[in-house]
């Protein structure tokens, strides 16, 4: 979708001060904030393979190392092989009459590369059966995971003991008699050093690499023969087959296809879902879907005039009301720091004080919000300040804009608009349904130089309207003024004429 | 140049759509589609048999700028079993047989062919060149690697094509008897 909001002229500050165009933020309903992709949880819901849509368990996954039993991709080219019939000989040589046997073969539809360039024999099936090669460090490979994993075991068990120890100390009366438990040990007739009997288990060191001082001389035909490019491998072509890295094309051998994942994402604040995809491969389609576009009005710069230092220039912006709810907007000076976003964030991790978390202007108790945080936050997020700097003031009009909710049907009515708004014709230059140009007037900041990228803000501040579920005494639907900071890219700093 | 001259041996399929201009000579069995072009601006060309032209497809011969004063005109010869796909622009100054040059694909006139050739969709081929036989260029980077054999043959879309296109396009007649 970024495309269709692009070029990125407006941004959005996220909760944690990352700028963002509204196309890649995410809203969290519960919490009532702007989310990006890094305030959020990232988890692996499904891996799936995306040319059989296969699903996989993640230990089956794991198990494969995240590649497809069944789809190959070129080697040559990183593109999915499809399996061709080739050959049709007859399956038995002497008697001509014999069915034809079908052989398979993989072939890549865009660089033409094939199993037969490097001498794959073909396949009788057309599942497969595509001999994989062995590592020639395959076993090396295998020493060295289970040291590392005799390792952790270890260690693992070195920490219990630890805590074991730990709490002991407090249980046991050596302290206090002047017996320490070794010799206490020793006197029953036990042996002294129990406690490293875990650690004599040490795993097995594999034979550690040795360095060689004689090498390979480079060859002379480097620089005396002209390179064939068409035969050496490309650096991709290499770190694709990252165990073998083969450095000629007639080593290159069908690569198993890396599996793709679904995601979810996950509130960091509250552990609500943000985005979570359906489980089927074949569907692009989501359950939870709290893209900031549904419920945060999108703002886009209409035009803006010539701009100048120190004088003031008219801004168009079109705000959209994305929700099927009224919305009012106020346009509130820029807080770059130390601002009421941020107090709001920390305490909002609270819910314990409900008075803070709760903007001075709300119009009703967010008693629902408060049922609703009963789950205990998983990590606090510190938002960072906003490190983008402003160079243009904006006049911030006493009125507010009123945006009516979204109406598909809206756009094919011919009959006009029935909404009834009484606009400040100073701020308000033309409305159509739910989307409203407002006119702004700009002042690049004086003693800028020539071509000054002008970066304006504001604060908008919108009502959003909650309609996650209520409780039973709070029929009405809550409402929330909230504050985001946007930035708007105006263009380059003219001269006067 | 003005003068259109087009030879179309019999077994051939021009669509009357195509636009063809100069001395051109078309061989058995190549099927050329309408909104094809073919000009023969610098001196003739003859395509071979067999050579499945497609539509939007620009066949220009044309001589580089350094090369136009030449006394001698040279001829454009087309090999056999040449694929043009769509949208194809090619302008090399030479080209053998069995070569395919994919959609959108670019050759410019100082790239020779030779023979089993592809040149990928999107590719761009302007530097000065002869092209190794079963060559393949691919890929957004023009990659160039090169083939065990030449690119199979379009025989079954092109019987299909002669039996389809009589039916809905006007074809230009055969005049010279091979
Ligand atoms: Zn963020
Ligand atoms: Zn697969
Ligand atoms: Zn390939
Ligand atoms: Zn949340």
């Amino acid at each position: 979708m970024a495309h269709v909001v692009g070029p990125e002229v407006v941004k959005y500050a996220c909760t944690c001060g990352l700028l963002k165009s509204i196309s890649s933020l995410y809203f969290c309903r519960y919490c009532c904030q702007l989310r990006c992709g890094f305030c959020v949880c990232h988890e692996v819901d499904s891996h799936f393979c995306g040319k059989c849509c296969e699903n996989l368990p993640s230990s089956e996954a794991r198990l494969k190392k995240n590649r497809c039993g069944n789809c190959y991709i070129c080697p040559s080219c990183q593109q999915e092989l499809s399996t061709r019939i080739g050959s049709k000989g007859p399956s038995n040589p002497e008697d001509p009459k014999s069915t034809p046997k079908k052989m398979y073969y993989l072939s890549c539809l865009y660089c033409r590369w094939s199993s037969r360039d490097v001498g794959i024999p073909d396949q009788s099936a057309a599942t497969g059966g595509w001999p994989d090669r062995e590592n020639v460090n395959a076993n090396r490979l295998q020493e060295i995971i289970e040291m590392y994993k005799a390792m952790v075991l270890a260690e693992k068990q070195q920490k219990e003991k630890d805590k074991k120890k730990q709490r002991g100390k407090y249980l046991s009366y050596t302290d206090r008699t002047g017996v320490t438990a070794a010799a206490l040990r020793k006197r029953i007739g036990l042996p002294v050093d129990i406690q490293h009997s875990l650690l004599k288990a040490k795993p097995k060191e594999p034979e550690p690499a040795i360095a060689k001082e004689d090498v390979e001389d480079l060859p002379e035909e480097l620089l005396t023969k002209p390179v064939n490019l068409t035969e050496v491998t490309t650096i991709e072509q290499r770190l694709l087959q990252i165990d073998l890295q083969p450095t000629t094309v007639e080593k290159l051998f069908p690569v198993h296809k890396q599996l793709s994942i679904k995601r979810s994402l996950r509130c960091r604040s509250c552990e609500h879902n943000v985005s979570k995809p359906e489980y089927n491969p074949n569907s692009v389609k989501f359950k939870i879907q709290l893209f900031a576009y549904y419920h945060v009005p999108e703002i886009r710069i209409v035009t803006v005039e010539p701009l100048r230092a120190g004088r003031p220039s008219e801004l168009i912006i079109k705000f959209t009301n994305p929700t099927q709810h009224q919305t009012t907007i106020t346009i509130l000076s820029l807080v770059l720091s130390g601002d009421e976003n941020e107090v709001k964030e920390e305490t909002g991790d609270q819910p314990s004080l409900p008075q803070e978390k709760q903007p001075p202007s709300l119009s009703s108790q967010p008693s629902s919000l408060l049922s609703l945080s009963s789950r205990q936050p998983s990590i606090t997020i510190k938002p960072r300040p906003v490190s983008q700097e402003v160079n243009a003031d904006v006049a911030i009009p006493s009125s507010k804009v009123i945006l009516p909710p979204r109406d598909d049907a809206a756009e094919y009515d011919d009959s006009g608009d029935t909404h009834n708004i009484q606009d400040d014709p100073k701020l308000v230059v033309w409305r159509k349904s739910n989307k409203a140009f407002v006119k702004l007037l700009v002042t690049p900041k004086q003693g800028l130089a020539l071509n000054t990228e002008i970066v304006a803000g504001f604060t908008m501040q919108h009502i959003y309207t909650n309609t996650i579920a209520t409780t039973v005494e709070n029929r009405e639907p809550d409402k929330h003024d909230h504050n985001i900071r946007v930035f708007l890219t105006l263009g380059n700093l003219v001269g006067f004429d | 140049m003005s003068r259109n001259s087009i030879k179309i041996l019999q077994g051939a399929l021009v669509c009357e759509e195509s636009k063809l201009r100069g001395d051109i000579t078309i061989g058995t069995g190549t099927i050329i589609h309408p909104s094809a072009t073919i000009l023969a601006e610098a001196g003739p060309i003859i395509i071979g048999d067999c050579c499945l032209i497609e539509e939007q497809v620009k066949i220009i011969h044309r001589l580089p700028f350094d090369q136009q004063d030449k006394e001698n005109t040279p001829v454009l010869i087309i090999g056999s079993h040449n694929v043009f796909e769509v949208d194809c622009h090619v302008e090399a100054p030479k080209i053998g047989n069995y070569n395919v040059f994919e959609s959108k694909s670019f050759v410019g006139n100082k790239v020779t062919v030779t023979n089993g050739c592809i040149i990928g969709a999107g590719c761009k081929v302007t530097q000065e060149q002869i092209l190794k036989e079963n060559v393949i260029i691919y890929g957004h980077d023009c990659h160039m690697r090169e083939g065990l054999d030449r690119p199979g043959l379009q025989t079954l879309q092109m019987e299909t094509l002669s039996k389809m296109l009589p039916n809905y396009h006007h074809i230009r007649k055969p005049n010279k008897k091979n």
